[in-house]
């Protein structure tokens, strides 16, 4: 079953088979579950959204193109969850969440305390260019299909992934030299409470 | 070489998508410019943020997804058919097996297709106004489904399934009241303690809408478990409310009540006086 393509898997629960979403289930939960840990530093809200995404792919499969790829599909409804997520999200009404906890420790103390500065650096990012990093790096999606879930051009999507990496750069320098990074958030980041963000 | 030049090559080069000559240029200039040198060690950096796992029961949620949402469709096709039996015309059903009704049938579902095909449509990030109402409808039909799926796990025989649906149900921001008694029934009467709780803890988030204040009170008279005698208790003083310090009261004189559950009562009343 590991070597049937996404895309036949797909096809399959497009023409009734749900049970075979749990192979696609398999193969993406902790993508997905990364990419919202990156996005938003909350476990809850990453986890809440996977299962959602599921949700609407079983809803929406008679949407799925046959010559589509599934990884992209699947991204763009990832990226729509995420967007109702926030519309949703009111401040006034914060869930009790727990941060997100990171499977593994790098070796050295310098390397924890580096990495839990580029998790601060990424959160003060705006949220598009926040994605960007994400998908390109964490994500590991190549530029043209990035380019294809933006509905942009390649050349736009490098261009913007280098601004969002000097700006990361920016605000990561600063963090790590002490000196309160400037405000750059996203509209995004104030309607987090403070206490979903990883510290 | 300049920045301006580098910065062309540089996106490529950080996914390893350059000729060995072009990351030997984009090397070289890092020697020389900090910048540019500082982007790059950043970008490798961030492989120093370790990957993270989602937990352990999130393949169980899932399954119990999956089950509900199949128990929904079959119950919506059997009603589907039920309703549409009765209104069969016969004279109606043989026209639309007509050549002619075939080629109507063609056109209409193409429509169809092409309607879906522009709403669902990857890569159109651009919305006009009929595309927004379309997309409105969409949420407005998830969050249906969303509580559908509750719905259908909270009625569930396995109590990892009734539990997996408290979990859907109680994290929209607005409750839906089918949802909320559908809540209120299981913490007042589902025979597992841990769904109980679960149970609670989800109409906790929801404080400001009075008929689950009263439900979480009603509950209290009617449990057995001490347990959530407890939970019931800390979570009536952590709202506040100064009517609940009657029920208490009452409740504190039932008979042989565990004296570690009318200690916390009298706790609670002490806190909210």
């Amino acid at each position: 079953m590991n070597s049937v393509p996404d895309e036949d898997v797909m096809l399959q629960v497009r023409n009734g088979e749900v049970d075979m979403l749990g192979v696609l289930f398999d193969r993406y939960q902790t993508p997905l579950y990364n990419f919202y840990a990156k996005m938003t530093q909350d476990r809850v809200i990453s986890e809440d959204l996977v299962q959602e995404v599921f949700l609407r792919i079983l809803r929406y499969r008679q949407t799925y193109r046959p010559g589509t790829t599934f990884r992209t599909w699947m991204y763009q409804i990832a990226r729509n969850t995420r967007i109702d997520q926030v519309r949703r999200t009111r401040p006034e009404t914060p869930l009790v969440s727990e941060p997100v906890a990171p499977t593994s420790l790098s070796d050295s103390a310098q390397h924890k305390q580096e990495a839990a500065t580029l998790q601060r650096a990424l959160m003060h990012l705006p949220e598009d260019k926040r994605e960007l990093l994400v998908l390109s790096r964490f994500q590991e999606l190549k530029y043209d299909e990035i380019a294809r879930l933006l509905g942009c051009e390649v050349g736009a999507v490098k261009v913007r992934i280098h601004r969002a990496l000097r700006q990361l750069r920016q605000v990561f320098l600063q963090l790590e030299s002490g000196v309160p990074a400037t405000d750059s958030h996203g509209a995004l980041d104030h309607s987090l409470p403070p206490g979903r963000r990883l510290q | 070489m300049n920045c301006e030049r580098i910065a062309e090559l540089l996106p490529d080069y950080l996914q390893g998508g350059v000729t060995i000559d072009q990351a030997s240029q984009v090397e070289q200039h890092c020697q020389l410019c900090n910048n540019c040198a500082q982007d790059v060690a950043v970008w490798k950096k961030l492989a120093l943020v370790p990957p993270a796992q989602p937990s352990p029961g999130s393949r169980a949620r899932f399954e119990a997804m999956l089950h509900a949402y199949q128990t929904i469709s079959e119950e919506r096709a059997r009603s589907a058919e039920i309703a549409r039996k009765p209104k069969i015309v016969w004279s109606l059903f043989d026209w639309l097996r007509s050549p002619l009704a075939a080629s109507a049938w063609s056109v209409a579902l193409l429509a169809i297709g092409v309607l879906i095909g522009a709403r669902f449509g990857i890569g159109t990030n651009v919305a006009s106004p009929s595309q927004s109402e379309e997309l409105t409808a969409m949420r407005s039909e998830l969050t249906n489904m969303r509580q559908l799926v509750a719905l259908s796990m909270l009625q569930q025989q396995s109590a990892s399934e009734r539990l997996q649906g408290v979990s859907w149900s109680g994290r929209e921001a607005h409750l839906d009241p089918q949802v909320q008694s559908a809540l209120l029934h299981t913490l007042r009467c589902d025979s597992s303690v841990d769904v109980r709780l679960a149970a609670l803890d989800a109409l906790g988030r929801h404080a400001s809408q009075p008929q689950v204040r009263q439900g979480v009170v009603d509950a209290l008279q009617e449990q057995q478990s001490p347990l959530v005698q407890v939970a019931l208790i800390d979570q009536l003083a952590e709202w506040r409310d100064p009517e609940a310090a009657q029920r208490l009261r009452n409740f504190g004189q039932t008979p042989n009540l565990n004296p570690a559950v009318r200690q916390r009562a009298e706790w609670a009343i002490s806190k909210l006086q």
